[in-house]
């Protein structure tokens, strides 16, 4: 029923674009440049094609440099039709400039409001107008583990506290292998300190310091349990961490040599071309206890404002393509995301993603990132203070100290 | 005299006028541009929001960027001088023998031609613990050697430095070789008949000759060791931790990713005061020596 | 062992060693590249390739996904050379100008224009972007191949004009004096004087604009225009991705490919490097 609607919605625009004689036209700026996520991103262009319009793409590889082009070029004169953010703080700027166009007919007429997780919503929903369409979600705190390590150190049971998960890494160091695979870069000591504010502080305490940032909540004893946790992990990552690629750290865990590595589900792809199997070669953990958070992470088009109606049309359609289930579902199958809608059969994905879709069913677990509810600047501060206490000995009480000027700028 | 060339004069200024107005209106502009925004509060565009030396006190309460600045102090300090110490050497060497000197200079410019991107993650590996040198050398037999400077946070710097020497020595040593090549080839016979050691006609009437040269050199090298960016990012994303923080890893992190290009611009603005406040004393003694030169 | 001999196997030892340091990363590259993807996660670096394939350096070059496209880094490469010649020709044009101007004739205020210059030298060129992109958008030039030879002229001519104006400053001042009492004009001197004693520093000047501009990505990002992106856009893309799987040994081959034409220029510049220019020029 809603397929027929959405098709007839579709033939709507195109017939809206056919008007004019010329086939919509979108130029889409995004970073999805590896094997995988460039498979993904066909998956989106061979949807668009079959709903009419022209897909031109600009891939520009890392996220800050793409998002660094997409605002230059749209200061210049020559924005592409779409350009791809985070679902975060990031556009705000261009939105308090007036450079973005809205989408609000799309999203009203496919139903956002009804399928899409709140904090999603609440960043591409400003002040009543949606300014952006989402294109995937993902996990950033999975907890993964090679099922031959886990085996050959004697742990039988997937760790369900954070209590058994600290004992299996130590049968896994006892057993000589690595027990956390960590590549050390700033954004992955950030991600393990989200799962343990997320596993060991809890959802509330996860809110009151990333989106309320509550004085209080950051100078309390659970946030200071939480550091030190965080901090305990250390012991457990070897002497090559330092500035390897989170693929790398991956790496371990295929080849066995590593137990355990907290990292989104984009490793799935990494599992994948390995030809290593979820439930079967590694495992997947979502949370270290019924009621913990499920932190969504998300990337959205934007659409630079223009006053043409053929790139307006093009825009429109490409909202439309991109959130619709069929398009979704071949997408995050390529890009190991969660597919954005909802009724999907979960016979089509995979194990992993599965445990995702079934726990945010539970709207109460769904938290946001830290990039929904900090500005760039604030979430780049508190990094900062992340990766220099795991990296060198400062007094916890400091740490605290630090991250409560930095979040109250 | 002078009225002859007058005329002549006049051609050299229009000549010099693209190099003015790039100067001016680009550079100087830029600055100036850069300046304002620095007394900002701007965070992904400009804005006219005054707040002072706001960001320059954050700057200097910020760890990170004074690390990065003693940081630019001592790998600057290393690049530079043993970028100009070898990069001499070995254009002389090369110069003083005949055989193989196309496949000699390509072998020692060749890094240059590399885009660091990939060339910093071999680096990486071949400066990791557990698979490059450390381990190398330690398969040949020698069980206690250690080469962990890249994980250690005291140490990641001079990586930082070798990987940076390696990509610019070549350079240097081309310029070196163009300066060595304009030299009059009978001060060599000369000398060779007057019986003076080869080294010494190196040390004492090549290196002044060179002069230039290594004014050349120098200032290419500064330039590139105070936008060194792409290494640190290939090499080590500024880590372990903040440790091996660099002034333009800082700014460029501010300007697009924590989208703060105020913070950014007084990021800039206070490395090139830093610049020219090293380079206005060497300036200025080398007018005051021409000066007295040509009295 | 004379004290001569043991000098010149002191020179060639030190050569060979510092020939063998400097080689070590380009090994590596290589190797890596021969291998195929399962050996390189095993981590050994040094090691040969068990499975030697050719695999990785055809993807590179045709078959590579960067985005939507797969034709790896080969389609850049006709814009690249596009942007490269004119930005290395202007630029050296530029700085050889500059540099003579500077050096020979004493204009006045020139010395202060040249170190407003060099202060450019020392701004990291993202600070600059925003400027400039508002600048060659009112210049009607901003994503066209002229806005983007504009921006690495701009760029180039500080070090430019520095690398000629020391140049010339070493060489022998008489030439240009006799020539000026013979009556050339500031063209003329610089066509028939300066220019022929040239040929070594417009190698370094056309090696150093070569490598800036060919291995330059960011600039050709933004001011190329989407039809003129440069291949090491796609180099890039290859590897640097996010959060994507990383394919290092196509990296490498990418890598190696698009240094390929720099490379080339070193290789082939070496008969420019004449000894004795400005000597010969003073007998003659």
């Amino acid at each position: 029923m809603r397929a027929a609607r959405l098709s007839l919605f579709g033939l709507a625009l195109l017939a809206g674009a056919a008007a004019h004689a010329a086939p919509p036209r979108a130029e889409v700026m995004h970073w999805w440049t590896s094997g995988g996520e460039s498979a993904a991103v066909r998956a989106l262009a061979d949807a668009y094609r079959a709903a009419g319009g022209v897909w031109v793409d600009t891939a520009v590889a890392g996220n800050e440099q793409a998002r660094a082009v997409a605002i230059s070029r749209v200061v210049g004169g020559q924005p592409p039709t779409a350009a791809l953010f985070n679902t975060s703080k990031q556009f705000l700027d261009l939105i308090d400039q007036g450079l973005l166009g809205t989408v609000d007919a799309v999203a009203l007429r496919d139903g956002w409001d009804r399928f899409l997780p709140e904090p999603i919503l609440s960043t591409i929903r400003v002040r009543g107008h949606y300014y952006a369409a989402p294109v995937s979600i993902h996990m950033p705190t999975w907890i993964w583990y090679s099922k031959a390590a886990f085996s050959k150190a004697g742990v039988t049971k997937e760790p369900a506290t954070i209590d058994e998960l600290f004992a299996a890494l130590d049968r896994l160091k006892a057993a000589g292998l690595i027990p956390l695979a960590h590549g050390g870069q700033p954004w992955q000591e950030n991600i393990l300190f989200r799962a343990m504010l997320a596993n060991v502080g809890g959802r509330d305490l996860y809110l009151e310091v990333i989106r309320d940032r509550d004085p209080r909540a950051i100078q309390s004893d659970a946030f200071r349990k939480v550091l030190l946790t965080f901090k305990r992990l250390k012991s457990y990552v070897d002497v090559g961490a330092p500035g390897r690629n989170w693929n790398d750290a991956t790496a371990l865990l295929i080849t066995g040599k590593a137990g355990v590595q907290i990292m989104g589900d984009w490793v799935k792809a990494e599992f994948a071309v390995a030809r290593q199997l979820p439930d079967k070669d590694y495992g997947c953990i979502a949370g270290l206890s019924p009621q913990a958070p499920y932190i969504v992470q998300g990337d959205a088009f934007v659409f630079p404002k223009s006053e043409n109606r053929d790139v307006v049309a093009a825009q429109q359609l490409l909202a439309h393509v991109v959130t619709a289930p069929a398009a979704q579902l071949a997408f995050s199958k390529q890009k190991g995301s969660i597919p954005i809608g909802a009724g999907f059969d979960p016979a089509m994905l995979d194990p992993c993603a599965r445990k995702g879709l079934a726990i945010m069913a539970d709207r109460s677990r769904v938290v946001g990132n830290d990039e929904n509810y900090l500005i760039p600047d604030q979430n780049g501060a508190l990094s900062d203070i992340l990766t220099d206490y795991w990296n060198r000995n400062v007094p916890v009480e400091t740490v605290q100290k630090n991250i409560g000027a930095a979040l109250s700028r | 005299m002078r009225g002859m060339l007058n005329p002549r004069r006049a051609r050299a200024y229009v000549a010099l006028l693209p190099m003015a107005i790039t100067a001016c209106v680009i550079y100087f502009g830029t600055t100036l541009w850069s300046l304002r925004v620095s007394f900002s509060s701007s965070r992904t565009f400009p804005t006219d929001n005054f707040v002072g030396f706001a960001q320059y006190a954050r700057l200097f309460t910020d760890d990170r960027w004074l690390l990065s600045l003693t940081n630019l102090a001592i790998y600057g300090t290393l690049v530079i001088v043993v970028c100009l110490v070898l990069g001499f050497l070995l254009a002389a060497l090369i110069d003083a023998q005949t055989r193989g000197e196309g496949a000699l200079r390509s072998v020692f410019l060749y890094p240059y031609a590399m885009s660091f991107v990939a060339t910093g993650l071999v680096w990486q590996w071949l400066l990791n613990p557990t698979n490059g040198i450390q381990e190398g050398v330690r398969g040949l037999g020698f069980a206690g050697f250690q080469f962990d400077w890249i994980v250690d946070p005291d140490k990641v710097i001079y990586t930082v430095a070798i990987a940076a020497i390696w990509q610019s020595c070549g350079l240097v040593m081309v310029i070196m070789l163009a300066g060595l090549r304009g030299i009059d080839p009978d001060i060599w016979k000369a000398a060779r008949i007057d019986g003076i050691p080869a080294w010494r006609v190196y040390v004492s009437i090549v290196r002044p000759m060179l002069a230039h040269s290594f004014a050349t050199a120098t200032i290419l090298l500064l330039t590139a060791v105070v936008k060194l960016y792409d290494v640190v990012v290939a090499m080590t994303q500024g880590g372990p931790g903040t440790a091996s923080e660099v002034p333009a890893k800082y700014i460029m992190d501010h300007l697009f990713g924590r989208a703060n290009i105020a913070l950014a611009s007084a990021g800039s603005i206070v490395l090139l005061l830093t610049v020219g406040i090293l380079l206005a004393p060497i300036l200025y003694l080398r007018r005051h020596s021409a000066r007295l030169a040509a009295r | 062992m004379s004290p001569r001999r043991a000098a010149r196997i002191g020179l060639y030892a030190f050569l060979a060693s510092a020939a063998l340091c400097f080689l070590l990363p380009l090994y590596v590259m290589l190797v890596t590249s021969f291998k195929p993807l399962d050996e390189i996660r095993l981590g050994n670096i040094f090691a040969l390739p068990d499975a030697f394939t050719f695999d990785a350096w055809r993807a590179a070059w045709s078959t590579v996904c960067t985005g939507v496209s797969c034709e790896g880094v080969r389609d850049g490469f006709a814009n690249s050379l596009k942007i490269a010649i004119p930005s290395t020709a202007f630029a050296i044009a530029f700085g050889a100008m500059n540099g003579y101007a500077l050096a020979f004739w004493r204009a006045r205020g020139a010395n202060v224009l040249f170190a407003l210059l060099m202060i450019g030298a020392f701004v990291p060129l993202q600070v600059m972007i925003y400027p400039l992109v508002r600048v060659t958008a009112m210049l009607h030039v901003f994503g066209t191949l002229s806005g983007i030879v504009l921006v690495h002229v701009i760029f180039s001519m500080p070090l430019m004009t520095l690398l000629f104006r020391n140049y010339y400053a070493a060489l022998p001042v008489e030439l240009f004096n006799a020539a000026r009492v013979d009556g050339a004009g500031f063209l003329r001197t610089f066509a028939h004087v300066v220019l022929p004693m040239s040929p070594p520093i417009i190698v370094v000047a056309a090696i150093m604009q070569v490598t800036g501009v060919w291995n330059d990505y960011l600039l050709g990002l933004v001011f190329a225009g989407r039809d003129h992106l440069p291949m090491t856009v796609q180099l890039n893309n290859l590897v640097n991705t996010t959060m994507g799987t990383r394919l290092y040994n196509v990296d490498m081959a990418a890598t190696l490919l698009t240094a390929f034409v720099p490379l080339v220029l070193y290789f082939g510049s070496g008969r420019w490097f004449v000894r004795g220019i400005a000597a010969g020029a003073l007998k003659g």
